[in-house]
């Protein structure tokens, strides 16, 4: 069949009329051959690559004046184009939702992040079937398509294999998928899925999921043009890095010893000089000053000091080394000669570097998402505790770095992730290569291009309609501008010409030139109930917040607001505002934050959980809802003599439990997120044979983090007791599984670090999670509104 | 020596260094006679736990000079094995199982240990109790601080000890 003669504009194609003959027997039929062949992609198609860091900001990489070393990104920008005012959303999943459908993230249900589905379309969490995703388009014409690392599109309440597998990579247009499906990851201990299958923590001594990731990148790659000669093919190689843990080999954080001891003030003056000199920004843009929220560097003390020096020393590492295996990947397509015809796209973050780490940063991140407020102090003492700066970045901890290194790796600009009133948050590197098409060598694109734009782009770069039906299913025309129009014409007048912004309540709107900032009046990292008061339904005027306005022809950086002298364009962009935001379902505003305003979904009615044999890898979102109630696991075994080995078990060190013999007893541990550590232990021998043993907490009160009383028991025999002072209100773990009869990746214990897994070697027949209910209603209602609250405080932050 | 209660202060530190300057205010503390000191030990704890003094300072706050029982005292009071080779020498049998059961029977020990985890630097400082705000003030640098209390007459049998065992060695 001729290209032509290819309806493309309806997936899947329809098969084409047969125009062979056919007759009673052979004798006089005439094949079509044609009528089996695969739908062929349109001719000449390039390759696609497309890459997406995470949590990364404008001011970071080399190729960008930033003091991180970035090789690959810098090599393509010299051998491509690079445009220095694409903008993401500023939020994860939203901005993968809006690049992967070309679609305003709210206009496909991801106002806010994929954990955290909430009652409104503009914050459902679930991609409209209207409204697929470009991949599907190419999958549909010809083209291999997988993706790799961090997808951040699937509800955490449907990770498991009981699917449903609908809103899973598989079903969105993706041929493979290797990585994971939340907002984060262990570099060390990730969980992997692949396709719609947990495969689990990878058991390598020296797995590195960062490397990994280019492996099998690699891998699917000779393993497509290994079968098919003529395939064009997508890949989406989606970094879990930058985002925390921020964790590196020293190989890699060892190469930054001493290059931040200047600290976050001095930094952004040199790299606002580098990207003057690299002509990423113009001469005469203007550095931005310090907000009151971030302290001068001058005013730290020695150990701070060094602390935060070696945050920023670790994550510079992380980041190089996604660079380095980004250019294995290119490496990889040159080798196979294939880079001359493979549009590469690399996108330096999904949003701008990440305040979330607090002024302080933090040992484990978890610790924020789970509102535990931890002083100055006690965060130094934390460090010392898991083994000082020596193992910030190794799997003892679960760090992020202080919100001062995001804001100066987000130079020239204000503010960052979540911030989508600012280009701190919203602008980032981009840089497009494709040496069949792109002539030009280093070019600068200075057009407002936005993150919707890049699925148009890829498809009219290669030739596709967008399609007006997939599956039946009549398809909303996509948001998005090609930039395509780019390419060629450094020039060329910028075809996106408008954009609206919101996230969490931070506005803005763009217009030839003009940018309206609408920023709630919020610390990003404040999400305390009284703070959250302010704006509470019947209390918060959207309307009376502060606006700034800029000019960005004149003033790249949002240095001067202008807001004063332009009353007129202030009220129009703001009516603007309110028109796009009803147009594309950007209303309620704050919809993705219900949980704090007293709009809960309905009390989770299950209270026991069942577990045959050795189910692995439940998902960290997934698991019983013990948090702040009184629980009890039972297990029935059949233990041998000398039995040891863990029963069940979820997370690890730094949050998490373990039920588990050792020495011949039953022990149970409770991880209070790596702050405090409860042990139990049974006061005699287990006996063999048939047995059942069960932990019992008795929770003090109906209260969030509630401390308790312990008791174990075997064969319904109390055999020892304890205390847990503080529980962990929300979330063990972003990531980490629940086991049963092993303790997978990183273990609760570390006493059985050098055994882990640390497989029971008895047999595990049955456990069983009975979550107690409150006495009353009135407490059940409170507690459910808590964990609500703490887990949208842990979407935000995903 | 003073009979009074004294403190047992372990400080914990992210960085040597630092660990050292607050080392050398408190040993200044004690040659300015601000406040009354037994002994101050700089150490470091490894990895696996092991700990080894890497300086000493004397009640007059002098560094580094031969091992008397106030310096001793918060050896043995910290780690009791390494009396051996810092204050006393091997024959040490005895004076040694005396700190043991001290930290033992009052507690002292358990919380020491878990003041300095591995992989830290610390300072350890054994004073009378009266100058614990100073001591307080000078160690700016800590991350950390842990106080127990030793009183008077158990500290001053615990040295008096030492003492008997030190002239054993030298005769």
């Amino acid at each position: 069949m001729s290209d032509e003669a290819i309806d493309r504009t309806k997936l899947p194609i329809r098969r084409p009329q047969f125009e062979g003959k056919v007759e009673r027997t052979l004798d006089g039929s005439q094949p079509d051959w044609n009528s089996i062949a695969p739908i062929p992609a349109p001719k000449g198609a390039p390759n696609v690559l497309l890459v997406l860091t995470d949590d990364a900001g404008f001011g970071n990489p080399s190729g960008f004046g930033g003091p991180i070393s970035t090789p690959t990104l810098d090599r393509l920008g010299e051998g491509g184009l690079t445009y220095n005012r694409f903008h993401t959303t500023a939020l994860c999943s939203p901005t993968r939702a809006a690049l992967i459908t070309g679609r305003n993230h709210h206009a496909v249900g991801f106002g806010m992040i994929g954990e955290f589905a909430g009652p409104f379309p503009g914050y459902s969490a679930t991609l409209p079937k209207d409204c697929m995703p470009f991949p599907k388009t190419l999958q549909g014409n010809g083209y291999s398509t997988a993706c790799f690392g961090k997808w951040h599109l699937t509800p955490d309440n449907v990770q498991g294999p009981s699917g449903p597998f609908d809103r899973w990579p598989n079903a969105l247009g993706f041929d493979y998928f290797w990585g994971f499906l939340g907002g984060e990851s262990g570099q060390f201990d990730p969980v992997i899925i692949e396709n719609n299958t947990a495969i689990g923590v990878p058991d390598e001594d020296d797995f590195y999921f960062p490397d990994a990731m280019a492996d099998k990148t690699i891998e699917w790659l000779h393993g497509v043009r290994a079968h098919g000669s003529e395939k064009p093919w997508f890949a989406y190689f989606s970094t879990g890095c930058s985002h925390a843990p921020h964790q590196v080999g020293t190989d890699w954080s060892g190469k930054y010893k001493g290059k931040f001891d200047q600290g976050w003030d001095k930094l952004r003056e040199e790299t606002v000089q580098r990207q003057k000199e690299r002509r990423v920004i113009p001469a005469d843009a203007e550095l931005t000053p310090r907000p009151e929220a971030m302290p001068a560097w001058d005013s730290l003390d020695a150990n701070h000091k060094r602390l935060y020096a070696r945050q920023m020393e670790v994550y510079a590492g992380y980041c190089e080394n996604a660079d380095w295996n980004v250019g294995r990947v290119i490496d990889a397509i040159d080798e196979m000669g294939e880079l001359e015809n493979t549009l590469v796209i690399y996108i330096w973050g999904d949003n701008g570097a990440s305040m979330e780490g607090t002024l302080t940063g933090t040992f484990n991140e978890l610790t924020t998402l789970n509102g535990v407020p931890l002083t100055d102090e006690q965060q130094l003492q934390l460090t010392l505790k898991w083994g000082g700066l020596e193992a910030w970045g190794t799997d003892m901890m679960g760090p992020h770095y202080s919100a001062a290194w995001a804001w100066a790796g987000n130079c020239p600009f204000q503010w960052g992730k979540q911030v989508a009133s600012h280009l701190g948050g919203t602008r980032d590197p981009m840089v497009v290569h494709w040496p069949k098409r792109i002539a030009e060598q280093r070019g600068l694109r200075p057009q407002f291009t936005h993150v919707i734009d890049v699925g148009p782009t890829i498809l009219e770069a290669v030739g596709l309609p967008q399609p007006t039906h997939i599956d039946g299913v009549e398809q909303q025309p996509m948001h998005g501008t090609s930039f395509l129009y780019s390419l060629d014409d450094a020039a060329a007048a910028e075809q996106h010409t408008q954009q609206y912004f919101e996230i969490l309540g931070n506005r803005a709107m763009y217009k030839d030139g003009w940018w309206l900032s609408w920023m709630m009046p919020r610390i990003p990292w404040e999400l305390d109930p009284k703070t959250l008061e302010r704006f509470a339904p019947g209390v918060w005027d959207p309307e009376t917040d502060p606006v700034e306005l800029y000019y960005l022809p004149d003033d790249f950086t949002q240095a001067k607001n202008v807001a004063d002298q332009h009353p007129e364009k202030v009220e129009e962009l703001k009516k603007l505002f309110w028109e796009e935001a009803e147009r594309y379902d950007v209303f309620p505003l704050l919809g993705g934050l219900t949980g704090f305003f007293g709009m809960r979904p309905p009390i989770p009615t299950q209270s026991q959980f069942t577990y045959y044999g050795d189910v692995q890898n439940v998902a960290s979102g997934m698991i019983p809802r013990i948090y702040n109630h009184s629980y009890t696991i039972s297990a029935d075994l059949e233990i041998p003599e000398g039995a040891e080995g863990v029963i069940v078990a979820e997370a690890d060190h730094l949050g998490g439990f373990s039920l588990f013999v050792q020495d011949g007893k039953l022990r149970h541990t409770y991880s209070f997120l790596g702050v405090q550590e409860f042990r139990q232990e049974s006061e005699t021998p287990l006996p063999t044979g048939s047995v059942n043993v069960r932990m019992e907490f008795a929770a003090d009160a109906p209260k969030p983090a509630t401390g308790g009383e312990v008791t174990l028991f075997v064969d319904d025999e109390p055999v020892g007791s304890g205390r847990i002072e503080h529980t962990v209100p929300a979330r063990f773990s972003g990531y980490a599984g629940m086991d049963i009869g092993r303790d997978n990746g990183l273990p609760v214990d570390r006493s059985y670090v050098d055994k882990s897994p640390f497989a029971f070697t008895g047999k595990v027949k049955k456990v069983v999670f009975d979550v107690n209910p409150h006495l009353t209603e009135e407490h059940e209602q409170e507690l459910h509104e808590h964990l609500e609250q703490a887990l949208a405080g842990h979407a935000i932050n995903a | 020596m003073s009979d009074d209660q004294k403190d047992v202060l372990i400080a914990a530190y992210l960085f040597e260094d630092l660990a050292k300057k607050d080392f050398d205010a408190v040993l200044k503390l004690a040659k300015d006679k601000a406040i009354t000191v037994e002994g101050v030990v700089l150490d470091q704890k490894d990895e696996k736990g092991e700990v080894e003094v890497s300086e000493t300072g004397d009640h007059l706050g002098r560094k580094g000079v031969k091992v008397g029982a106030g310096v001793g005292l918060v050896v043995g009071l910290f780690a009791p094995p390494l009396l051996a080779a810092t204050a006393v020498g091997a024959a040490l049998g005895g004076v040694t199982g005396k700190f043991a059961k001290h930290r033992l029977e009052s507690g002292i020990g358990k919380k020491m240990d878990a003041a300095l985890p591995p992989g830290s630097g610390g300072v350890i400082a054994v004073y009378d109790s009266g100058g614990a705000d100073t001591v307080d003030k000078a160690l700016v640098n800590a991350v950390k601080k842990s106080v127990a209390q030793i009183d008077g007459m158990s500290a001053k049998k615990l040295k008096a000890g030492l003492a008997e065992a030190q002239a054993g060695m030298g005769g």
